[in-house]
């Protein structure tokens, strides 16, 4: 595959960035757990007036736990890629486009002090962009990657000014000596540090009211899908308050602010996703869910169980896209969920990915992620109070999480095979004739690129297959590295980060089973109840929808946030924008603002005119040449 | 090593009197010189280094005195990269009369010069008028025949207008200087005005004459009436560094005059100036995402940045003034290839500057449009590049002064994100425009542009070069100013 070798080399560097991850665990481990801290200085950023930015890494368990989770998805996310891009005119430019977000998610988690997380926080956002408009002929892609950038700087934003509150107090920009400080910084200047970060925390990792421009981002590659918008990227906002866990801790208002956003956010984006009929915006408003609980979970102290559904959910989730870009290349990119029926037979491998993806998240056991779910909402639950209301506000999300994942499995799977179904049942791969934009319809320039001339597809290509295989393996046992009462794998690898935490209240034994048991009967009912409601009676649904026409309209409309902010930002500074333009303007440049320049210009132009004839642009030509030999003499004689 | 800045500030010109070849090597070698001058430069040491020192008009207390410090050393390099960047362009656009041209630029890059070493109030003077002249010449001559005319008069009376109040400003200073001092003659060197500190209601006076010139000359809002005509009829080569490096001179203006000699009325006028500046960042950018020709989107993007080095210098603060000098130098680095890609863009778009007549223009052209995003990424200030550095630096400063302003100043950020993207995205992206044609950018353009993108990619990763080398003198430039604001 001598045409592939961009993909290869993009693969085998983010394998090589795996595996050295893997040697700094092993040397990490080596050490004594006071001792599980080590900065690396490469040189001076920024350190000059009071600021102290070098270029330096911090490598401890939290670091290296997401350094781990990065490049090895990555690296899956890669080989799909290999052979996913295969027939894309963009292939080599995209694998650039990838390998540098891993670089830059890389150095975000890795980062040593605030100004550095701040520049691999803005490129993983511009990588994103990259990515998004990855194919930057359809409209469509391009409002959609502006869209994820703006709300993305607003986040970088968010996070500067959070970093300004918080060195105001510390007077340094080192993570290590900040939290060193942390006890004595308390104050209304960290409470609003701490809101400030999880602004930007808000932007990354989509949760409300930053959240619109996941679901357009869906217009990138589905290999992007997977990697950046499910299981990397948008995790980022869990990692940051993870890290600066012992600022949070002294800003209660700020934890209470993130579990709240995050627990309100679980619950739309789970009652958008039960009405989307695009296959892969469905998994992003799942997405956006699951981010809902990661970040409701470190908000109220689980730490562990956050990022250990950080961790299961980058595996499962990444999985979905990737069967899910399967379907849509065997529907020749065609995405929505009304066109897709009975692929069952077509794609058996696929259908077995998407199944166990669907059980993991939907949190069966014994699949991953039930494990993280559940302990995510037990740690909640021990907190106790107002807690309690996240807590069931998580159960019932997860039932709508499983209908809405079973909904669109057996939208997609069972039923009649729909004829793209049937022509890959009978060996031979659709290919639209005209190629239209999956949103709009709009007939697509052919050099768009995806999925051109031969596209493959998951079944038939091995990096695929190896790719879909390992994680679909993983989405099954990754959940065992922490089983209550059982393992404690992450718990103990994470203890020297969060030893300092002041969360400790564990869950009760009562509550953690009982949690177990709802988690098990809450998913199971959902996926009951979707198969009632699309398999044995589809006509249901159609009847629902009527009956609850105006919660289905506000489903649908995605509660309306895109027209709130449209309301709220975009028009106002269209709007200023506009009148800046067309009449303030106008008075400052021809109005008499500035003492009627107009009138003055007129009065000059008799002056310019002449200047223009000839003689007198010689004469001052000649001035002006003269000043500068006086300029020279005087020199010359003093 | 020594250095001779005369030498220096005479390449330039003296090169440009005898046609092509020799402009370039007067433009080249000025450039080395620079090159070496701030490999030598003692950044340890405070004070001038370099100092000529030489009287020139006697009876006027006037000094030919040049010299260099922190605060001048890195925009001199800056000012040669550009012109000499500018030199070539000129070359290969294969104008009419190129000898005249070169000979006007020669004459700019030696003005700049001998504004940004001066060391003598009135030799920066007559240097902060005398560079804008040959800009004049050259938009009268090769600007477009219909509008040229409007445009350059709208120019001079504002900045005929500044200039006289920045003249007046000076002498009054000098001669205050010398009344309070009791010294026998009027001098006009920085280092003798700064021994004597005049009473506050006094400074105030001088301040709002040397604050106008610099503010119009920048320009900022709402002093900019004369940008939107000058912008649209000065030739691009010649917009390029006079946009870059020009307005630049008024922001260090701020920092080397007013700071140091007027500090009680640089503390007085502290919040005033904020706000001319804050309203400069969110008119500017404003106007810079609802415009459609390209080079204005760059001008009101200017008006903009100009606000944000402004914001940095009337923070009072030692991380602000940091920052406000390499967002000068970020700022001019970014304008001058974006205004490059600009006359590119034209070429490809029927010879229209439109954004609306363009589409597309990534197609067949990577390279371009790999070269087009990094300048858009670091005029955005995207985190990573030296300007976000330099705006980090200007917020941090802002916000220990007033934090409220520096809030609201951060929104500018974000506008800036939409303005440079979408110029991006509505020249390169989407499907091509019906007059618009995808082309690679040619061997001879792109040894223009990519040295320009590289010291942007340099910088990026080193930005405590230029703020190393500047630490001294901008710190003690505000330092004055900084005791009077507590």
């Amino acid at each position: 595959w001598p045409g592939r070798a961009p993909g290869w080399i993009g693969t085998l560097a983010i394998a090589a960035s795996f595996a050295a991850s893997i040697a700094a665990l092993i040397s990490l481990q080596g050490r004594g757990e006071e001792e599980r801290q080590v900065v690396t200085v490469a040189w001076d950023y920024a350190s000059t007036a009071g600021v102290d930015a070098q270029i330096s890494l911090l490598l401890d368990p939290l670091s290296i736990f997401m350094a781990l989770v990065v490049s090895g998805v990555s690296t899956l996310i890669h080989l799909y890629s290999v052979s996913y891009m295969g027939s894309d005119r963009g292939y080599t430019r995209f694998f650039s486009y990838l390998n540098f977000f891993v670089f830059s998610m890389l150095l975000l988690v890795l980062a040593s002090n605030f100004l550095l997380l701040i520049v691999g926080w803005a490129f993983v956002g511009a990588a994103s962009y990259l990515l998004i408009s990855f194919w930057y002929r359809r409209a469509t892609a391009t409002s959609a990657g502006i869209k994820a950038f703006v709300i993305n700087v607003l986040g970088d934003v968010g996070l500067v000014l959070g970093t300004y509150f918080i060195f105001k107090g510390s007077g340094t920009l080192d993570f290590l000596a900040t939290f060193e400080q942390a006890s004595e910084l308390k104050g209304a200047d960290l409470t609003a540090g701490c809101l400030l970060l999880l602004v930007g925390a808000f932007a990354k990792s989509a949760q409300i009211p930053l959240h619109t421009w996941l679901p357009d981002a869906m217009e990138g590659p589905t290999p992007v899908s997977a990697l950046i918008h499910a299981a990397t990227m948008v995790t980022a906002g869990v990692y940051l308050i993870a890290r600066m866990h012992p600022l949070f801790e002294q800003a209660p208002a700020a934890e209470t602010v993130g579990a709240i956003i995050g627990c309100v956010t679980l619950v739309v984006a789970g009652t958008i996703g039960l009405v989307v009929t695009d296959l892969k915006r469905v998994i992003a408003y799942s997405t956006m869910s699951q981010i809902g609980y990661m970040i409701m979970g470190v908000s109220a102290g689980a730490y562990v169980a956050g990022l250990f559904h950080l961790m299961t959910h980058a595996f499962f989730k990444a999985l979905l896209f990737m069967a899910a870009g399967s379907v849509i290349a065997a529907m020749a990119g065609e995405q929505s969920l009304d066109r897709m029926r009975g692929f069952r037979k077509a794609m058996p491998f696929t259908f077995a990915a998407f199944i166990i993806g669907g059980l993991a998240l939907s949190g069966i056991p014994p699949f991953a992620g039930f494990f993280s779910k559940d302990e995510i909402l037990a740690d909640i639950g021990a907190e106790g109070g107002w807690h309690w209301a996240l807590y069931v506000a998580g159960y019932l999300s997860a039932l709508l999480t499983a209908i809405y994942t079973w909904r669109m499995i057996f939208r997609a799977f069972f039923g009649e095979p729909s004829p793209e179904a049937k022509e890959l049942e009978d060996g031979h791969l659709h290919h639209a004739e005209v190629h239209r934009n999956p949103v709009t319809g709009e007939e697509e320039d052919t050099d768009v690129g995806f999925p051109g001339a031969d596209h493959h597809i998951a079944e038939r290509e091995l990096p695929m297959r190896i790719a879909m295989g390992v994680l679909a393996l993983l989405a099954i046992v990754g959940g065992w590295i922490q089983i209550p009462k059982v393992t404690h794998g992450l718990e103990s690898f994470l203890e020297p980060t969060f030893a300092d935490s002041v969360h400790h209240a564990a869950p009760s034994d009562g509550l953690l089973y009982f949690g177990m048991i709802l988690g098990a009967v809450v998913g199971i009912a959902g996926i009951a109840i979707a198969y009632k409601l699309w398999v044995i009676s589809p006509e249901i649904p159609g009847r629902l929808q009527v009956r609850f026409a105006a919660v289905h309209r506000l489903f649908v409309n995605k509660w309306y946030f895109d027209e709130l902010i449209e309301i709220v930002v975009v028009r106002p500074f269209a709007w200023f924008g506009r009148w800046s333009r067309h009449t303030f303007e106008r008075l400052i440049v021809d109005g008499a603002f500035v003492g009627g320049t107009t009138s003055a210009v007129r009065a000059g132009s008799a002056a310019v005119r002449a200047f223009q004839s000839g003689f007198l642009r010689s004469y001052a030509a000649i001035l002006f040449l003269g000043a500068i030999a006086v300029v020279f003499y005087f020199l010359l004689n003093s | 090593m020594t250095i001779h800045l005369s030498i220096l500030i005479a390449l330039p010109l003296a090169g440009a009197l005898f046609g092509r070849y020799s402009a370039i090597t007067g433009s080249v070698l000025a450039l080395a010189y620079a090159i070496a001058a701030v490999a030598d430069f003692d950044s340890g040491a405070s004070g001038l280094q370099y100092v000529t020192d030489e009287t020139w008009i006697a009876q006027l207390g006037i000094h030919y005195k040049v010299g260099l410090d922190g605060l001048n050393l890195i925009l001199v390099l800056l000012t040669t990269v550009l012109f000499t960047a500018s030199v070539f362009w000129i070359i290969r656009e294969k104008v009419e009369r190129e000898r005249l041209y070169l000979g006007l630029m020669g004459a700019a890059h030696s003005g700049v010069l001998l504004a940004l070493t001066a060391q003598d109030l009135a030799l920066f003077v007559i240097a902060f008028d005398l560079m804008l002249v040959p800009f004049l010449f050259i938009t009268g001559i090769w600007g477009p025949v219909a509008t040229r005319a409007a445009a350059i008069t709208k120019l001079f009376i504002y900045t005929l207008v500044g200039s006289l109040l920045m003249l007046a400003a000076a002498i009054g200073l000098a001669v205050l200087v010398k009344n309070q001092s009791g010294a026998e003659h009027l001098s006009f060197a920085f280092s003798d005005l700064a021994k004597v500190r005049l009473p506050s209601s006094t400074q105030n006076w001088i301040f709002l004459g040397f604050a106008a010139a610099f503010l119009v000359k920048m320009p900022a809002f709402p002093f900019h009436g004369w940008m939107p005509d000058g912008y649209r009829n000065m030739p691009l080569p010649a917009l390029a560094v006079f946009s870059a490096i020009l307005s630049k001179v008024a922001a260090y203006g701020f920092l080397r005059v007013v700071a140091p000699l007027l500090p009680d009325a640089m503390a007085h006028f502290q919040l005033l100036l904020l706000l001319i500046a804050l309203a400069s960042v969110l008119y500017g950018s404003a106007m810079a995402f609802s415009t459609t020709e390209a080079r204005l989107v760059l001008g009101y993007s200017s008006v903009a940045q100009l606000g944000f080095i402004v914001l940095g210098v009337f923070a009072i603060q030692d991380a602000g003034a940091q920052g406000a000098i390499l967002q000068a130098v970020n700022h001019g680095l970014v304008v001058a290839p974006a205004f490059f890609i600009v006359s590119l863009l034209a070429k490809r778009a029927g010879g229209s500057e439109d954004i609306r007549d363009m589409g597309g223009l990534a197609l067949r052209a990577p390279i371009l449009a790999g070269l087009f995003l990094i300048v858009a990424f670091a005029n955005l200030a995207m985190p990573g590049s030296s300007n976000f550095v330099g705006e980090f630096m200007i917020l941090l400063g802002l916000f220990q002064a007033e934090p409220a302003i520096a809030i609201i100043a951060s929104i500018g950020v974000v506008m800036a994100a939409v303005y440079s993207l979408r110029l991006f995205i509505r020249a390169m992206h989407n499907r091509v425009g019906p007059d618009a044609e995808s082309r690679e950018i040619g061997l001879t353009n792109a040894l223009i542009l990519v040295p320009l993108v590289g010291i942007i990619l340099v910088l990026a990763f080193y930005p405590q070069l230029p703020l190393k080398k500047g630490e001294k003198a901008v710190t003690g430039s505000i330092a004055a100013a900084k005791e009077s604001a507590r």
